[in-house]
């Protein structure tokens, strides 16, 4: 029923790998993990059938990734009139995104939505992930009254839609004058019951009760043992919690939009709504162009993250216990 | 049982966990408490506000204006869920074999669409299939389907399905993906010993090693679809009409709330939408729980569906078990006397069939 991967293995006394040797490494342990495609005795031609049907779906998924990286160059007439999937005269791009700085029309300026939105998503997202770390290690660790009915709570409460929950919130926020408020956006992004799910089973995996109890036995109180001891053994979980609730409060979009009526406040996703809304009334004829190179900004911070971090996500080291 | 001096701190463990309970009384609890109090009230523009108790309750339910949306996003999810799950699992078998070129590239490529806001999604995928000027319009009316309208009465689900198929179907791969990976290697080597063919091992054997992932997707997606708000909300106002007030319930609600101020009526209406949810969401799980029970068992009844199945070829039945499935074995190494077939002695344990497992998945 495990579907979780084993813990990072301990550090060893061996001299540092350099990234190289580690991805050299990686590679040929995952080669060793694989069946020889051979063995399974297909027909020819099956690998360059499924190659080919992977290609099809990736066309598939590339195609509005590709349409809005060529039409980010084009003026509001191109963008209808020319084909979708090639360039064509005159080259705007730099244009647009200048706009992007500007606030066209009187709706809002795009790159205070894009503040906005980094700062939602680094307080709110950081903010769970620090929660979720105390929270999990709390109910993997300590045996307290209560812990096994705080545990069901927050199983329970993964139930709860957030659309349900934002309209509450939206009335709340109404009564206790919190509507524009940023705490009133990222307070509730902080509370995230899936983090602390995944961190509850990745500390539990990942730190051994022995060496919390040896740290103890040496006199080191409980704060500092979660700091120094079993913090840095969660890294590549909190890392992956870090993503996930990131990715959520990045791509937040009916709570900001009930909670927010002043377009100083917006988020992105909020922002680039409005401005659909927009465009059939709107008198400039940027509106378009700037709707598309602000898709391509918006989605470019997050997939460079992914990039980036993808070794953490790709390794699935908490995507498995979401599906467990 | 441990009880010495160093568990009698462990009281200390509420601490770690108060923040993120604070966090959820009062950004959870509170807010749906509040929701059902004010969903008592009414207000009117004369007389104000006043106690009306179920009433609200009552007009929602009997809107089939709020109904309609309800079975809508039914729909929407009978069709949405199977085929992105189908797809998905089709892949992270595919990936987690091997059996295509480049899949580390492919699964990267894959899963980009999670990290596109779904407002981002919908605004591309709307100007791609815009009804006059889109290129995907261009192309059907190119192809001889004239006046093709994306966002007409009858393409609009439609549309909406793929977008979303688009946008998720990454994700539920990922999750599969590594799920699959952690079906035991050498199950899937005795399947290939066997000569069990690609397609056997993939239903037989990894299929079920990874029907609990299935089931918690199920439910996630569930979930996510009945509250679907985003991509209708945005199509409409790329088209306005196209989408009715009421075209899922989240998108009735919300214009309930701000276009029509009308937040008490919302409030009721979010909390049966709440209570839907929470309903649909039980039921699965409950199956998920039977999943688990059924864990354990499948360990043991698994190899014997697989060799259940290769029996099927017209080959005698073997002993299991005994003298006779000694003197088999000795004449014969590679004839297999664990096939639950044959007269069965007292001393054999005796085989899980293979219909009981299915009878409990139903």
């Amino acid at each position: 029923m495990t579907l979780t991967t084993a813990p990072a293995p301990a550090r060893t006394a061996a001299p540092p790998e350099s990234r190289r040797e580690r991805r050299r490494r990686e590679r040929l342990a995952a080669r060793d993990a694989e069946i020889p495609v051979k063995l399974y005795g297909l027909r020819r031609g099956t690998v360059g059938l499924l190659t080919a049907l992977a290609f099809l779906f990736a066309l598939f998924t590339l195609i509005p990734i590709a349409w809005i990286v060529i039409n980010s160059t084009k003026t509001q007439a191109n963008i209808f009139e020319s084909f979708g999937f090639w360039f064509a005269r005159p080259f705007q791009f730099f244009h647009t995104f200048g706009l992007l700085f500007q606030n066209v029309d009187g709706y809002g300026t795009f790159i205070q939505w894009f503040g906005n939105t980094a700062l939602y998503a680094a307080l709110g997202g950081g903010g769970a992930t620090a929660l979720s770390a105390l929270a999990g290690y709390g109910l993997a660790r300590f045996r307290f009254r209560g812990a096994r009915f705080a545990f069901y709570l927050i199983i329970a409460s993964l139930l709860i839609p957030i659309t349900a929950l934002a309209i509450p919130l939206y009335l709340t926020y109404a009564k206790a004058h919190l509507i524009n408020s940023l705490w009133g956006m990222v307070l509730p992004s902080m509370v995230s019951p899936i983090g602390v799910y995944l961190m509850r089973t990745y500390a539990d995996l990942s730190v051994p009760r022995d060496l919390i109890d040896a740290a103890r036995i040496d006199g080191a109180g409980e704060t500092r043992i979660f700091l120094r001891v079993a913090l840095p053994l969660m890294v590549p979980g909190l890392l992956t919690v870090l993503l996930i609730n990131v990715v959520t409060v990045w791509n937040n979009y009916f709570l900001p939009l009930l909670i927010f009526n002043v377009n100083t406040k917006y988020p992105l996703t909020v922002g680039l709504g409005l401005w659909s809304g927009r465009l059939a009334n709107s008198g400039d004829a940027n509106l378009y162009p700037m709707l598309v190179m602000g898709g391509l900004v918006t989605i470019i911070p997050l997939i460079a993250l992914f990039l980036i971090l993808q070794r953490y996500w790709r390794g699935g080291i908490l995507l498995g216990s979401i599906a467990n | 049982m441990r009880s010495s001096w160093l568990h009698r701190r462990d009281r200390r463990g509420v601490w770690f966990v108060a923040p993120f309970l604070l966090g959820f009384l009062l950004f959870m609890v509170v807010p749906l408490g509040y929701a059902v109090y004010t969903s008592l009230y009414t207000y009117k523009i004369i007389g104000g506000t006043s106690f009306t108790g179920a009433s609200n309750y009552t007009q929602t339910l009997e809107s089939w204006t709020f109904w309609s949306g309800v079975v809508r996003v039914v729909v929407f999810g009978a069709i949405q869920i199977p085929v992105m799950l189908a797809i998905a699992f089709f892949f992270a078998c595919v990936f987690d074999l091997g059996v295509a070129k480049y899949g580390t590239f492919f699964r990267t490529v894959f899963f980009i669409p999670f990290a596109v806001p779904a407002v981002v999604g919908a605004v591309m995928w709307s100007f791609l299939l815009e009804p006059q000027f889109g290129p995907f319009t261009r192309l059907a009316n190119a192809l001889g389907f004239a006046n093709t309208d994306f966002f007409g009465p009858t393409l609009l689900l439609p549309v909406i399905i793929v977008i979303v198929i688009w946008e998720w179907t990454g994700y539920n791969m990922m999750i599969l993906y590594t799920a699959l990976k952690s079906v035991p290697r050498d199950m899937v080597e005795a399947a290939i010993i066997d000569g069990a063919p690609l397609w056997r091992i993939i239903l037989r054997i990894k299929l079920p090693m990874v029907r609990p992932a299935i089931v918690m997707l199920i439910f996630l997606n569930t979930v996510g679809a009945l509250q679907l708000f985003t991509e209708p909300q945005i199509l409409e106002s790329f088209q306005q009409g196209a989408v009715s007030l009421n075209y899922t319930p989240s998108y009735y609600i919300w214009n309930t709330a701000i276009a029509a101020d009308q937040t008490n009526l919302a409030a009721a209406m979010a909390v049966i939408l709440a209570v839907i949810i929470v309903g649909v969401s039980a039921v699965s799980l409950l199956a998920r729980g039977g999943g688990s029970r059924r864990a354990t068992a499948k360990g043991a009844s698994l190899s014997r569906a697989v060799n259940r199945d290769f029996s099927r070829g017209g080959r005698p039945p073997v002993p299991r078990c005994g003298p006779a499935a000694r003197a088999t074995r000795k004449a014969d190494p590679m004839a297999r006397t664990d096939v639950a077939s044959g007269p069965r002695p007292r001393s054999c344990p005796p085989a899980i069939p293979v219909h009981t497992r299915r009878r409990e998945l139903a």
